[in-house]
C-alpha cells in the first residue's frame, strides 16, 4: 500500500508537500529565535544557550529536520526527472505563460539557491563556533551574537543571505498554496484566502529573516559597530 | 451581417512528420486569401486543397464534429493549445482572431504518452486506457429506472456536469509544462465521484485511473494551472484537488 502510494505521482507530491510544510514550521520557529537579535546580545545568546540545553532532544529535532530536507529533495528529484521525460519533443514556440507566475516559474531556481545557501549557512553558523577571533565586536566578546554581527558586517555575507531570503520568499509564495491543493483543499470559499496566506507567509518569512542582516549592515555597522552590545 | 468578409494572408510554419517513427521537421506555407469568417480547420482545408493540386501531401490533422464538442481536433498555435482564444477548440477558432500577414507556428500536442502519428495528429489511446482502468460505473442493464429515483443535490449535479463536459482533447496535457494529464483524469474521476451512482466503485476507480495515468508516462502536476487556462471546456483545477484527496483516502482506507 505504502509502496504503491510512494511510487504514484500524487503520493510523491503529497510527501513533498508534507515535508515542505514541516520545514515551513521550522522556519517560523527559527525566525522567532532570530528576531531576538533586536533585543540585544544577552537575550540572543541566552536563547541559543537554552536551545543547547535540550541536548539529545535537540539532536532528535535536528535529525528530523535533516530527514525532512532529504525526503523533500529526493522526491522532487524523482518528480522533476519524470516531468522532463514526459514532454518528449520540445515545442519550438515556447508555451504561452497564461497562468505561470514568476514564483512558480522560478521554483527550480529558488530551490537550488536554497540548497546552496543551506550548505553555506550550516558552515557559517552551525559548524563554526564563536570564539574570541570571530565574535569580538569592538573589543567585547559577544558569543553567537558577535559571530552574527561580524558575519553580516561583511557585505558579501549580508548580500548572499538576502538573496537566499528572496529565494525563500518566492519559493513559499507558490509552495504554501500548493500544499493545500495537493492535499485536496481547493474550493471557491477558502482558496482565495489560502492564496493570500501563501503570499503573506512567503513575504513575511523572507522579510523577517532579511531584517537581521539589513539591520546589522546598515544600522548597526553603518555608524559605528560600537553602538552594539 | 457583413456581406463580404475580409480576406487575409498568413505565413504558416507547420510541423510535418510522416509517421510515428519519423523525426519530423517544420515546413513553411502561405495561406492566401483566407476568409476571416473561416474556422482554423477550414483555413487548413484551403491550404491542403492547394497542396493536393500541386501533388503534395496535405497537412494531416484530426477533426470530427467541428462544433467544439468531440475533442478530436487540436494543435498548439503560437504556443497556445487550441490557439489564443480562451475556452475555444481549434475548430471553433475563427480566422478573425488573426491579423493579415501574421506568422502562425502550428505544432502537434507534445507529450511522450500521446505520440504523434502524422503531422498534427496525436495518438490519444493512452486516454482510452485511463478510462478503461476505472472511468465507468458498473450498472445493471435492462429497463430504464424511474426519473428522480436517486436524489442528487443540485450543487453536486452541477459540479458533476461541469466535470463531465471534458471532451478528452488533451489540451491540458499539451499546455502543462510537465505534460501532466491530471486535469483530464481528475475530471473523469470527479464527475462520477460527485454522483451517487459513482460511489460503489469510487476507491477502485481513482486508484486504477491514477495508476494507469502514471504507467502511461504523463508528467506530474506542479500546480501551475496552465491546463485550466488552456481547457476549451473550462474544467476547474478543483477537480485535481478532489482527485488528490480521493486518491490518498482510497489508498489508505480501501482494500482495493
Amino acid at each position: 500500500m505504502l509502496k504503491k502510494y510512494l511510487s504514484s505521482s500524487i503520493g510523491k507530491k503529497q510527501i513533498v508537500a508534507l515535508t515542505g510544510l514541516a520545514m515551513v514550521l521550522f522556519l517560523l520557529a527559527h525566525l522567532a529565535g532570530n528576531l531576538l537579535i533586536f533585543k540585544g546580545a544577552d537575550a540572543y545568546n541566552a536563547y541559543a544557550a537554552a536551545l543547547k540545553e535540550f541536548g539529545a532532544l535537540l539532536w532528535v529535532a535536528r535529525l528530523g529536520l535533516i530527514a525532512m530536507f532529504f525526503i523533500h529533495f529526493v522526491f522532487i528529484f524523482l518528480l522533476v526527472k519524470q516531468n522532463r521525460q514526459a514532454r518528449g519533443v520540445q515545442y519550438s514556440e515556447p508555451l504561452h505563460a497564461n497562468t505561470r507566475s514568476l514564483s512558480t516559474k522560478l521554483m527550480p531556481v529558488s530551490g537550488t539557491i536554497l540548497l546552496a545557501y543551506i550548505i553555506t549557512h550550516l558552515m557559517d553558523f552551525t559548524f563554526t563556533h564563536s570564539n574570541i577571533a570571530n565574535a569580538t565586536v569592538c573589543g567585547d566578546y559577544l558569543g553567537l551574537y558577535g559571530l552574527v554581527v561580524n558575519h553580516f558586517s561583511n557585505p558579501f555575507g549580508s548580500l548572499w543571505y538576502v538573496i537566499a531570503m528572496f529565494a525563500v520568499g518566492f519559493h513559499l509564495t507558490h509552495a504554501v498554496q500548493s500544499v493545500a491543493q495537493t492535499f485536496g483543499w481547493n474550493n471557491s470559499k477558502y482558496t482565495p484566502f489560502i492564496k493570500k496566506t501563501s503570499v503573506v507567509v512567503g513575504i513575511g518569512i523572507a522579510a523577517g529573516f532579511a531584517a537581521v542582516p539589513i539591520y546589522v549592515f546598515f544600522l548597526a555597522c553603518g555608524t559605528s559597530s560600537c553602538t552594539l552590545g | 451581417m457583413s456581406n463580404a468578409a475580409k480576406k487575409i494572408n498568413l505565413n504558416l510554419k507547420v510541423w510535418r512528420q510522416k509517421n510515428a517513427e519519423d523525426k519530423g521537421y517544420f515546413d513553411v506555407y502561405k495561406a492566401e486569401g483566407i476568409d476571416q469568417d473561416a474556422s482554423f480547420l477550414e483555413m487548413l482545408d484551403v491550404v491542403n486543397e492547394g497542396l493536393s493540386k500541386q501533388g503534395k501531401d496535405p497537412i494531416a490533422f484530426d477533426h470530427d464534429c467541428r462544433e467544439g464538442i468531440c475533442g478530436m481536433c487540436g494543435a498548439v498555435v503560437n504556443g497556445h493549445a487550441h490557439g489564443p482564444k480562451a475556452k475555444t477548440t481549434l475548430c471553433q477558432l475563427h480566422m478573425r482572431t488573426f491579423s493579415n500577414g501574421q506568422t502562425l507556428v502550428i505544432e502537434p500536442f507534445r507529450s511522450r504518452a500521446l505520440p504523434v502519428q502524422k503531422d498534427l495528429i496525436v495518438d490519444r489511446s493512452a486516454f482510452d486506457r485511463v478510462i478503461a482502468s476505472g472511468g465507468f460505473i458498473s450498472v445493471r442493464t435492462g429497463s430504464v429506472q424511474d426519473a428522480n429515483n436517486i436524489p442528487v443535490e443540485k450543487k453536486s449535479a452541477d459540479l458533476a456536469f461541469d466535470a463531465a463536459s471534458c471532451i478528452g482533447c488533451a489540451a491540458c496535457v499539451a499546455a502543462c509544462p510537465n505534460a501532466s494529464a491530471m486535469l483530464f483524469v481528475s475530471a473523469k474521476v470527479s464527475h462520477l465521484a460527485l454522483l451517487p451512482q459513482g460511489q460503489p466503485e469510487r476507491s477502485r476507480r481513482v486508484l486504477g485511473m491514477v495508476e494507469q495515468m502514471d504507467t502511461e508516462g504523463f508528467g506530474n502536476c506542479s500546480n501551475e494551472y496552465q491546463c485550466e487556462a488552456a481547457c476549451p471546456k473550462g474544467i476547474s483545477v478543483q477537480n485535481i484537488a478532489r482527485m488528490n484527496r480521493d486518491y490518498a483516502h482510497a489508498r489508505f482506507t480501501s482494500e482495493d
